[in-house]
């Protein structure tokens, strides 16, 4: 798309896009960094989608004793439980396999794979003992003679997936939390004391059943996803009964006078709370607690730990969005309130959530890498740029392995950084001044 | 203004008491029985006499009552009705879990209270069983009974009652002194299953246990200062942390002065001279250091300057560490020693906050520029310096304040890679170092003192912000 954007430039008539959001792309794709790192982010989840076709010790197709294969494929399958591998697969050797033709992957190499010859750090100079140049390992190998360049592919999909999974559940809480403290702010929120009573009892109640009450079905019972649905659902069930209550309550007895809750207080109260632990000490506190923690559980305390920057960014924007005249005509056309945060207000308060989340997933990719790094609480064959990094300190003479996955961290780190920065510039044009 | 600090000084008090309930709650929740950290080698899985069976019990005890951990969690506690209101009693965690999930599952403590003290009974009849006779039936039943003592679930507590049986029918001497209690563990499980009340895990209850708990007993004793012993050698944990907290202050005071004093002339001078050269320059130049990790440059550094390994001419720094000089060399030659040790560690840490501080103080001045009494007083025609130092440069110092709040907690934190990488005996190596050989209390005093830093931070940050800004204070007002 941005690729042909001269061109388009040229033949469409200036004065078809006017919208905000074309107005923020034109300035966005003004800046050549902001372009260039979109293009290097391209290639990198191109890298990590198709990683398994980059970097494996299969070939992605061979012909065998008059047989065809195509066995990466065939591995997804095999991990799907659609398909098995034939009993002469298991034992075999890959790279010495007697093929009538073969087409093997850029690196022939999966992340895991020992090359028994190659130990010890050989460098991409140094008399590598391989059968052929197509096995060369480009990039080196570390200790125990996994490919470096390997476990690099394998490295970005991990980054990616930091990146795209502790973003999605910090970009969900964040907008929550940040939207109905921005919106409501200490004021709009009103509700009687029967409706805050009565709510704070359904929510004691409701944890009471849904989770205590349950804590043996959820703790060994059964499926964990579908007893967590079946706690949520009776949770939810019961604030509503609760609410049901308080609102018959109201009717009846004519106590109905509104007062307003100090939402934002207390959103940001919890916000300064969570702020106040340092991150890394907080993810590796908890970390400490799951018995055994892999990549996606940090994932997922990264997530719940990095939502406050957006939140904190949506909350400022939404305090003025909220002042705006058409949200006034909103409320005076009597909209639910919910429907004006979400169609209305939202939409306009939008931009700095992008800001924030690109700046965070750079630094949730570069809290990965480093908790990695230190190589605390993982497994030890999970690989990483982080974990790879982490080799280099067992032999300096690796140079390869001090500067390729350090580097891939800066790039990354880099470009999320840059495209934060030509957005944020590109959303408020006060900064170009 | 006093009004202002007044609200913020009473909103600081709830925070920290929140901050102290989950770093409690995290401190309960880590793996291990917290009672046994800290304990000499001594087990209960070897079969002693029926005296060392009572040593260890009692040991076991005193140890938890000197930790509090024989007291309730919390002032309250909210449960079905169920659950006894003193299973805290229970001093061992993993027994009291297993307690826990039976309750859960069948409802009836009272018959679990059976069972659990036939479990106790048909232990104390073995440990007083002559020991010379048939050892290895013993053994094999110890094993048993401490596994059916963390067994919740019906199908293992099942297979360990039927192997009991048979281990004590097996041998007859096993058999005159143990057929009586385990036909009646084994019969009180039956009574378990069959008079369940399901009925009474559905009423809640609220319990009020004052403030003998552990919550209070550790959070009062956390604000006298005592932090507890560290598990590793019994050591009060201010102790494990004094040296640390030096060595983290000689890396981290340094690299405050320079990065402030490096970015803010910096910063100062790329927004008064937008455009130039040297702006273009260092733009380009602290956007490129702030996306630097400083773990892959301390590597980098490590690597390839601090060894002979890419020749002589790279061996350019000591090794990681701090030397091998003894504390009883004289002072200068220490002095040097470590300084030399902490150039490249300093470097590291400071570069990225510099970089950091200076994009802010740049933002800072180029806000400040664009004010009216700024054009102003280019147009009564004061010089640019007096401008830029008395009219910019005073009035941009607001982000700073805020700034300098947010790193001081940092300063005690430490930098806990970099220490890690330059094997450095700070805070960070310390708290890396508790976390990877359990030593939660070491742990979870780091991280509390650590928000309580970032609390305090936040506080002094407004109030020397209110000081400089008095609009801030009419906020509150309103």
């Amino acid at each position: 798309m941005f690729f042909k954007r001269k061109k388009q430039q040229a033949l469409e008539p200036a004065s078809k896009e006017q919208s905000y959001w074309s107005g923020v792309r034109k300035h966005f794709y003004k800046s050549k960094p902001a372009v260039w790192s979109v293009r290097i982010l391209m290639v990198l989840i191109f890298v990590a989608l198709f990683s398994d076709f980059i970097a494996n010790e299969k070939p992605v197709y061979c012909k065998l004793d008059g047989t065809t294969y195509y066995p990466v494929c065939k591995d997804y399958l095999v991990s799907l439980g659609w398909d098995r591998w034939d009993a002469q697969f298991f034992s075999i050797d890959w790279k010495k396999a007697d093929y009538e033709s073969v087409v093997w992957a850029p690196i022939t190499y999966s992340a895991y794979t020992i090359d028994y010859s190659n130990t010890q750090f050989k460098s991409p100079f140094d008399a590598q003992r391989v059968s052929s140049k197509r096995h060369w390992h480009w990039l080196g190998t570390d200790e125990i003679g996994r490919d470096v360049a390997a476990g690099m592919v394998s490295g970005t999909r991990t980054a990616m997936l930091v990146g795209v999974i502790a973003m999605s559940i910090a970009t969900i809480i964040g907008v929550f939390f940040g939207a109905i403290a921005g919106y409501f702010g200490d004021d709009r929120l009103r509700a009687s004391r029967l409706q805050i009573v009565c709510n704070f009892i359904g929510l004691i109640l409701g944890v009471f059943y849904a989770f205590m009450v349950r804590s043996f079905a959820l703790s060994d019972g059964g499926v964990f996803f579908i007893e967590m649905l079946k706690s949520m659902l009776i949770l939810l069930g019961i604030l509503a009964l609760a609410n049901l209550l308080a609102l018959a309550l109201e009717r009846l007895s004519g106590w109905n006078k509104k007062r307003a809750l100090p939402v934002d207080m207390m959103v940001m109260r919890f916000i300064e709370v969570l702020n106040s632990i340092p991150g890394l000490l907080l993810v590796l506190a908890i970390l400490a607690l799951i018995k055994r923690p892999d990549i996606f559980n940090i994932m997922v305390i990264i997530g719940f730990i990095a939502w406050t920057g957006i939140a904190r960014f949506l909350r400022a924007e939404l305090l003025r969005v909220r002042e705006l005249e058409y949200i006034q005509a909103a409320q005076a056309m009597g909209f639910n309130e919910w429907r004006i945060i979400w169609r209305h207000a939202l939409p306009n308060a939008i931009g700095p959530v992008l800001v924030s989340v690109a700046f965070g997933i750079a630094s949730a990719i570069l809290m990965e890498a480093a908790l990695n790094f230190l190589g605390l609480g993982l497994s030890i064959d999970q690989i990483t740029w982080g974990s790879l990094l982490n080799e280099a300190r067992r032999d300096f003479s690796a140079w390869w392995i001090a500067l390729v996955p350090g580097f891939a961290i800066f790039i990354t780190v880099t470009i999320f950084n840059l495209i934060g920065d030509a957005l944020g510039s590109a959303i408020d044009p006060r900064l170009n001044q | 203004m006093l009004r202002y600090f007044g609200t913020r000084l009473l909103v600081f008090i709830p925070t920290l008491l929140v901050i102290s309930m989950v770093a409690f709650a995290l401190s309960r929740l880590t793996p291990g029985d917290p009672v046994e950290c800290g304990f000499d080698g001594m087990s209960e899985m070897n079969l002693g006499t029926a005296t060392d069976r009572n040593t260890y019990k009692e040991t076991y005890a005193n140890e938890a009552r000197v930790k509090g951990l024989d007291k309730p969690y919390f002032y309250f506690s909210f449960t079905s009705a169920a659950y006894p209101d003193t299973l805290y009693r229970i001093l061992d965690r993993f027994e009291r879990q297993s307690l826990n999930k039976l309750i859960a599952q069948y409802g009836n403590w009272p018959r679990i209270s059976e069972y659990y003290s036939n479990i106790q009974s048909l232990e104390e009849a073995l440990f007083s069983m002559p020991k010379n006779q048939s050892r290895d039936g013993q053994i094999v039943l110890l094993r048993d009974l401490n596994q059916l003592k963390i067994a919740y679930q019906k199908e293992s507590i099942t297979a360990l009652l039927d192997q009991l049986q048979k281990t004590v029918q097996a041998d007859s001497l096993l058999g005159v002194h143990l057929a009586n209690p385990a036909s009646s563990l084994a019969a009180s499980y039956q009574s378990v299953q069959s008079e369940t009340t399901p009925g009474l895990l559905k009423i809640p209850r609220l319990y009020w246990h004052g403030i003998e708990n552990q919550y209070h007993h550790w959070f009062s004793r956390f604000i006298k200062g005592d932090f507890g012993t560290s598990c590793r050698n019994s050591q009060p944990v201010l102790d494990r942390i004094k040296p640390s907290l030096f060595w983290t202050l000689m890396m981290s005071l340094p690299a405050f002065f320079l990065a402030f004093s490096i970015s803010i002339p910096i910063g100062v001078y790329t927004a008064v001279n937008p455009n130039s050269w040297f702006d273009k320059i260092s733009t380009v130049t602290l956007f490129i250091l702030f996306s630097l990790p400083s773990f892959w440059i301390a590597t980098l550094l490590i690597v390839f300057f601090t060894t002979k390994e890419y020749g002589w001419f790279m061996d350019i720094f000591p090794g990681v560490g701090l030397g091998d000089l003894s504390t009883s060399a004289p002072f200068g030659d220490r002095f040097w020693e470590s300084s030399a040790h902490l150039i490249l560690p300093v470097f590291c840490m400071t570069y990225s906050s510099f970089a950091f501080i200076s994009r802010q103080m740049r933002r800072g001045v180029i806000d400040v520029i664009r004010q009216d009494y700024i054009r102003t007083a280019k147009a009564k025609g004061l010089p640019k310096n007096k401008i830029v130092w008395k009219h910019v440069f005073r009035n941009s110092l607001f982000p700073l304040i805020t700034m300098i709040a947010m790193v001081l907690p940092g300063l005690i934190g430490g930098a806990v890679i970099i220490e890690v990488l330059f094997n450095i005996p700070g805070m960070g190596r310390e708290t890396v170092e508790a976390i990877r050989s359990r030593d939660w209390p070491v742990v979870y005093t780091v991280l509390m003192l650590a928000a309580v830093l970032t609390l305090i931070g936040n506080l002094i940050g407004d109030f020397f912000y209110a000081m400089a800004d008095p609009r801030v204070t009419l906020d509150s007002r309103n």
